[in-house]
């Protein structure tokens, strides 16, 4: 009954509803324009929001959250441009389809599948979190370590970039992460002997840094660039293409929920990999793959907002971020004074069903918009960019100063503004650097609890791994992630499943 | 993988971080230079916080990152090494063109002019410079926009979420005091 009554904080409370309403419309339109995405706003308005209740302030990010992944769709298909990184992969099929003037036809699906997929990664939210809790309570500190490691490795062997540069990316983050005081006796760490490091690098500051000015930055290079528009007809799809779309959707889903529930990866990685799967099981599309198959549209769509059910589920349970806009959502739990973790579930079990119930509303709302305000929608979108990077730095300025008032918070977001460019220029991942900040202090006091428990022994602690079942498939799995990438992996795979090269020339 | 919309192969997304495979763009190696040193620096002063004193020290999870960022950074380095460079790129064209140089010179100077001038003036002068140099429209236009933007985001944050910016020069709190007392001798 309390679980129910939890569940509906949200549609009793009109102030709740009208935030949640306000900022999945929010999030349409961010995720929308190009240059806008929703890391980059979520991470500014947590700086914003945290004087604020929890309750709205988290109702407002759940609603540009599910918003936002939904709306890059849009510009991926009216303009070829994706609006936010989730909707890369629908821009290959869904330009085309403009092009051929479909484009009401592809936004509409494209809408009633991201509703379709953003239930079902709530559903597994829903059910799946309470067993995960229950089952959380009995982790070790050792597998909090090894589940924290495992996060950071996920998000460079999962993308199409460098495994390697993930990983520095991830211990650099650990490292920004450390800087300050240490929490247990109190020593110095990193601070140089200034003043200033002493109490730590702020991560609000390197969040908006490198997801805010330095993505403002990269868009000054297209910042000439004009949009071509389409033509918008029919929007409402028929029931016949959803119905016939349905097992697909149903897969894909899945696809997305478990990306997103993989502490680390999100709807971009979910979308890419979705859209793959899609390719390989649909034997006769109707059009080719990258020419306009309605199948291209569907997998990444319904599997991105999926994802946003799925990244849900690490970060209430565990308090491991699922993807970088739930790595944002922590800290913004941290601020006020939240722990999200199986604690968290237990003590504060409304916190968990509010949130649900903020999904489901979000997810609504995004149907609702997504079949409406297209008139609207193509006047903001051609917003030109020469005024939105401007107006987004001086957010971000504005956020980076509003938590700490401070004046040295705006130099640390500028510095690792301009950081984060030149890795974009380089190709290495953001992610990790910010889930590193984020769970730097989970690893180090787990590590510290794991190895005092073992009376200092790494052999006791290697003891503890292997008989632990648990902490074992983690092992197993972070050790599996670095073997895949060394080509020891490329060599027995070709002996296992036999390599046609080597069997000609036998 | 698919083909990726150029645009957005450029880092913006996770699953796609810029740079490319097997070749190295211009700049990257000074860059993995810097990383390698940077490393370099941090590992040395982890091992001053606390050297192998004990496995639990606070010391320990610094070294072992900051060793993680040399081998890596150094793999990184060693591998860009042997690659060849991008054809027809260059830093002044595709990494650091003048217009980001002159953005990022703007907003080093926002920061150190927040503080004495305040919010307000500091922001429109940002705005209108970076507008005009963007947006390359005649001068009230610009005016008009960086202004009314300004006036914006300044009555959502003042009012909607409370966030207390440097007045500097202008007498922000007095002007909204005014206000208030216009419309409460109004009632």
């Amino acid at each position: 009954m309390d679980t129910l009554l939890a569940f509906l904080t949200v549609f009793t409370q009109p102030e709740l509803l009208l935030l949640v309403g306000l900022g999945t419309f929010a999030g349409v339109y961010v995720g929308a324009i190009p240059g806008l995405s929703v890391t980059m706003a979520v991470s500014i308005l947590i700086s914003f929001t945290f004087s604020w209740d929890v309750y709205p302030a988290i109702s407002l990010m759940i609603g540009i959250f599910m918003g936002g992944v939904y709306g890059g769709s849009r510009t991926a298909i009216l303009l070829n441009i994706p609006g936010a990184p989730s909707a890369i992969a629908t821009a290959l099929d869904g330009y085309p389809m403009a092009q051929r003037g479909e484009a009401g036809t592809a936004i509409g699906v494209t809408t009633v599948m991201s509703f379709f997929g953003g239930f079902i990664g709530i559903a597994v939210l829903a059910l799946a979190a309470p067993l995960v809790s229950d089952f959380a309570l009995k982790f070790q500190p050792r597998d909090y370590m090894l589940l924290a490691v495992l996060g950071i490795l996920l998000v460079g062997s999962l993308s199409s970039g460098s495994l390697v540069k993930g990983i520095f990316a991830g211990a650099l983050g650990i490292a920004i992460g450390a800087v300050g005081r240490d929490p247990l006796t109190f020593t110095e760490r990193f601070t140089f002997d200034l003043t200033i490091m002493q109490s730590g690098i702020s991560f609000i500051a390197v969040m908006i840094g490198m997801f805010g000015v330095s993505e403002a930055l990269m868009q000054l290079h297209h910042v000439d660039k004009t949009a071509v528009r389409q033509k918008i007809t029919r929007i409402v799809p028929s029931f016949g293409t959803i119905r016939k779309h349905l097992p697909l959707s149903l897969q894909t889903s899945t696809i997305g929920v478990i990306i997103g529930a993989l502490p680390g990866t999100g709807g971009d990685i979910a979308a890419l990999m979705a859209y793959d799967h899609a390719k390989r099981v649909t034997k006769k599309p109707e059009r080719p793959f990258g020419q306009g198959a309605m199948e291209g549209l569907v997998a990444p769509e319904t599997a991105n907002n999926a994802a946003v059910g799925g990244a849900f589920i690490p970060m209430m349970t565990l308090g491991i971020p699922g993807d970088a806009v739930t790595a944002i959502m922590i800290g913004a739990l941290f601020i006020h004074g939240l722990n999200p973790g199986p604690m968290l579930m237990i003590d504060q079990p409304d916190m968990f069903w509010f949130i649900v119930g903020a999904l489901v509303m979000a997810n609504f709302f995004m149907l609702l918009f997504g079949l409406t305000g297209i008139k609207l929608f193509t006047r903001i979108v051609e917003m030109p960019r020469g005024v939105l990077i401007p107006l987004i730095m001086l957010l971000s300025i504005v956020g980076a100063y509003a938590v700490n008032n401070s004046i040295s918070d705006i130099y640390w977001m500028l510095g690792f503004g301009f950081f984060g460019y030149f890795m974009r220029h380089y190709g290495y991942p953001l992610g990790p650097v910010i889930l590193g900040v984020i769970l730097s202090r989970l690893l180090d006091d787990n590590w510290r609890r794991a190895i005092i428990s073992e009376r200092e022994d790494l052999g006791r602690f290697f003891h503890g791994i292997f008989t632990s079942p648990l902490s074992l498939v983690l092992f197993i799995a972070v050790i599996l992630i670095f073997v895949s990438q060394t080509p020891l992996w490329a060599r027995a795979k070709a002996k296992l499943f036999g390599d046609p090269a080597e069997r000609v020339q036998q | 993988m698919s083909r990726i919309e150029t645009e957005h192969h450029d880092g913006t997304s996770d699953a796609t971080p810029g740079g490319y495979e097997g070749q190295r763009r211009p700049g990257e190696l000074v860059f993995g230079a810097l990383m390698v040193i940077g490393s370099l620096v941090l590992l040395w002063n982890a091992y001053g916080i606390s050297g192998f004193e004990a496995l639990s020290a606070p010391g320990t999870v610094p070294m072992a990152t900051t060793a993680v960022m040399v081998v890596t950074s150094a793999i990184i380095f060693l591998r860009d090494l042997r690659l060849p460079r991008v054809a027809g790129e260059s830093v002044a064209k595709d990494i650091l063109p003048g217009v980001v140089l002159i953005i990022a010179l703007m907003l080093v100077a926002y920061g150190f002019l927040l503080k004495p001038l305040g919010f307000l003036p500091t922001s429109a002068l940002f705005l209108i410079a970076a507008l005009k140099l963007l947006a390359r429209r005649g001068w009230l236009w610009t005016a008009f926009v960086a202004l009314g933007s300004l006036l914006l985001v300044w009555i959502v944050f003042r009012i909607v979420f409370t966030v207390l910016m440097p007045a500097g020069i202008v007498p922000e709190a007095e002007v909204i005091q005014a206000v208030r007392n216009l419309f409460a001798g109004g009632q």
